[in-house]
């Protein structure tokens, strides 16, 4: 039973991570119907800049949970920058294009951004100071969990139902809503589409960042090709939760994680890829729209 | 003129005959075939300056059997085909022994030459095909990629005298050989394996195969990939409370490994050969020391004093059997040389000219974050 427990801790702290990733994707995909192949070198980026923040504050400032805090901020705000950046030079001039040109520049902002890391940090993996979350870890009847897990979960959660309350009860999360429900009538309502978009890649972008420090602070490693991997779980998670739908994110990100470890621990880890294909194409079958997924008829 | 020259060939045949090349004029004559330039080039010339150190300390003391050593150098660029035309040009300049060539390819392509012409060859290739050939001209002066595996089940079973093993890998080909090998050597001297599996190189999350692991109760969990994935393994051990020994093959050798592992890194034991610097050996120290003074840098690795073992057994072989006939010289070392305080550690060779023992060592990593020597040959 404890083994059964551990698996579970173990599959929700990186689900919790894949989950803010693909908060990013699905978000995204709400407003523009686009894939954003960037989203997970932005990730990348984030642990890199990160990195280099702390850094410079080690030393400065005495303080352990000041300079996490100060990285965590600095870092959404400087990624935020990026995405919005991405929005308005690789995808806001292809609006208007057939949609393959934009999975295209998508495509071709991913490799900048990644070769970009590789070229200024070169290709061996940096490593995060071990010191920085202290580490301690708790038995609790058998299961283990430390600090940084509890913290990778209960800050993804708290963001998680934070985003939510903001896009069910805010103005701006209804007219982001409005907006990825019919862009032409939410214009007609008098919201600012393209403000909607901006908004939306800031937050994005925001929670991507925290996801890349969880990566960076919890396994220490970060890789400048990194992003490739985390992206395409979340990516694919974002899938199985129902592209476009938040809750469907959150979801899909702890079902994956758990999933991986239980496949892992139970069968082997050989299988834990492929195994989550089968997860998706088997999901694809029986809900196309994934597992939260809207309505194929409200679309329409 | 007729006879002069048929007198002259029957000389050159008999000279053959006795495998004696090159005791042309009171000098004895020694080849280095080495990558002088190309992308090995800290190593072969790091050879080279080795060779010709030890060859003016000999000739300091007034050389062996009376005569003064000569050194000829050939670079081989780490190229085959170059390889090739080195021994050529060395055998040529009548070597009676060539030290080299840095990797396995060079070594192993210039091989026959040296076999026909009767010349001695030491060189530090791991690969384990260049003793099969069957040439009594070879002298394997490192340990053959094998022999990590049989250290490895070595220092197990007899040293650690671990009861439940488990054992992990990657997906390449290097870290499932060297595993495999490994788990083949831990049976064969009885050893329990209780798991054996595999990660995804890169994944960073191994917390559910390590939870799978840890169902198993292991005393010890062996890792036979790289260092990225080895440090934070041994973290996440720690994490989730697995209280096994951590044993890491010699990819996890890397100042990294300890950074990314963090506290965990302490009690790891990491197994690979040694650096220079952390030679044990009296010879050794000295030796480095020579070199430093010589040249104001450490050798480029221990590669270069692999070889350089092989050359002052080479030249300790001249001297015991007083004699620069390459086979008289070879059936000594093959067998009589025992136990010949090397750089690296005791020098002798099998039938094969496999260096015998191993120059592998296993390390703990201690409190103070640094290397301590726990097991060797």
């Amino acid at each position: 039973m404890d083994i059964f427990l551990q698996q579970l801790v173990n599959g929700l702290t990186i689900g919790s991570i894949y989950a803010l990733v693909a908060l990013g994707y699905t978000m995204v995909y709400g407003v523009l119907k686009l894939i954003n192949f960037a989203h997970g070198d932005l990730v990348a980026l984030s642990a890199y800049i990160g990195l280099v923040i702390m850094m410079q504050l080690i030393g400065v400032v005495s303080s352990k949970a000041v300079i996490i805090i100060a990285v965590f901020i600095f870092t959404a705000i400087i990624i935020s920058i990026f995405g919005v950046l991405l929005e308005r030079m690789a995808y806001r001039p292809l609006r208007k294009a057939p949609r393959l040109s934009a999975v295209v520049s998508a495509l071709g902002a991913s490799l900048l951004i990644e070769n970009g890391i590789m070229l200024i940090w070169g290709p061996m993996p940096k490593i995060f100071p071990a010191s920085i979350v202290p580490n301690i870890n708790w038995n609790v009847g058998g299961v283990y969990i430390s600090l940084m897990q509890l913290l990778v979960l209960v800050i993804s959660l708290i963001l998680m139902i934070i985003l939510y309350f903001f896009v069910n009860q805010t103005k701006l999360g209804a007219a982001m809503r409005a907006s990825a429900i019919d862009q032409d009538a939410a214009r007609l309502m008098g919201i600012n589409v393209d403000k909607i978009i901006v908004t939306t890649f800031i937050i994005g972008s925001s929670l991507g960042s925290v996801g890349g420090l969880f990566i960076g602070m919890y396994y220490r490693g970060i890789y400048f090709n990194m992003g490739w991997i985390y992206g395409l779980n979340a990516f694919v998670a974002a899938i199985i939760g129902g592209i476009g739908n938040i809750p469907g994110a959150m979801l899909g990100g702890m079902l994956l994680g758990v999933f991986n470890a239980f496949i892992s621990g139970y069968l082997s880890s050989s299988w834990a890829l492929a195994l989550t294909y089968v997860l998706l194409i088997v999901i694809m079958i029986f809900r196309p729209t994934g597992i939260l997924g809207e309505r194929v008829a409200e679309k329409v | 003129m007729l006879r002069k020259g048929l007198l002259g060939a029957l000389a050159l045949i008999v000279t053959l005959m006795f495998g004696i090349q090159a005791m042309a004029g009171g000098i004895i004559k020694i080849g280095v075939q080495a990558p002088i330039t190309g992308k090995f080039a800290s190593e072969g010339q790091s050879i080279d300056k080795a060779v010709r150190l030890i060859v003016k300390q000999y000739n300091e003391k007034g050389g062996i059997l009376g005569k003064k050593i000569k050194v000829y150098t050939c670079d081989d660029e780490g190229q085959a085909q170059k390889a090739a035309v080195c021994a050529r040009q060395l055998v040529d300049d009548g070597v009676i022994a060539v030290i080299g060539s840095y990797t396995s390819t060079c070594a192993e392509a210039a091989e026959p030459i040296y076999y026909r012409a009767g010349v001695l060859q030491t060189s530090d290739g791991t690969s384990d095909t260049l003793v099969k050939h069957g040439y009594w001209t070879f002298f394997r002066n490192s340990s053959p990629n094998s022999a990590e595996a049989a250290f490895t089940a070595e220092f197990f079973i007899k040293k650690q005298h671990y009861k439940r093993i488990a054992a992990i890998s990657d997906y390449s080909t290097f870290s499932t050989d060297l595993t495999n090998a490994v788990v083949k050597d831990i049976k064969k001297l009885g050893g329990n394996i209780v798991y054996k599996g595999k990660i995804t190189s890169g994944a960073q999350n191994f917390t559910p195969i390590l939870t799978k692991i840890k169902s198993f109760n292991p005393d010890v969990i062996y890792f036979g990939g790289y260092y990225t994935d080895g440090g934070l393994i041994r973290a996440q051990m720690e994490q989730l409370g697995i209280k096994a020994d951590f044993v890491g093959g010699d990819s996890n050798d890397n100042p990294e490994f300890i950074k990314l592992a963090g506290k965990a890194a302490v009690g790891a034991y990491l197994v690979n050969v040694p650096l220079p610097q952390m030679l044990p050996y009296d010879t050794a120290k000295k030796f480095l020391k020579a070199y430093k003074a010589a040249y104001h840098e450490m050798p480029a690795s221990i590669w270069t004093l692999f070889n350089v073992d092989g050359l002052r057994a080479i030249l300790y072989s001249i001297e015991q059997t007083k004699s620069t006939n390459t086979k008289k010289i070879a059936y000594y070392m093959h067998n009589k040389l025992k136990n010949f305080p090397g750089i690296t550690g005791p020098v002798e060779w099998n039938k094969n000219g496999e260096r015998v023992g191993s120059a592998y060592m296993a390390y703990r990593i201690g409190n103070d974050l640094k290397y301590h020597i726990v097991y060797r040959h």
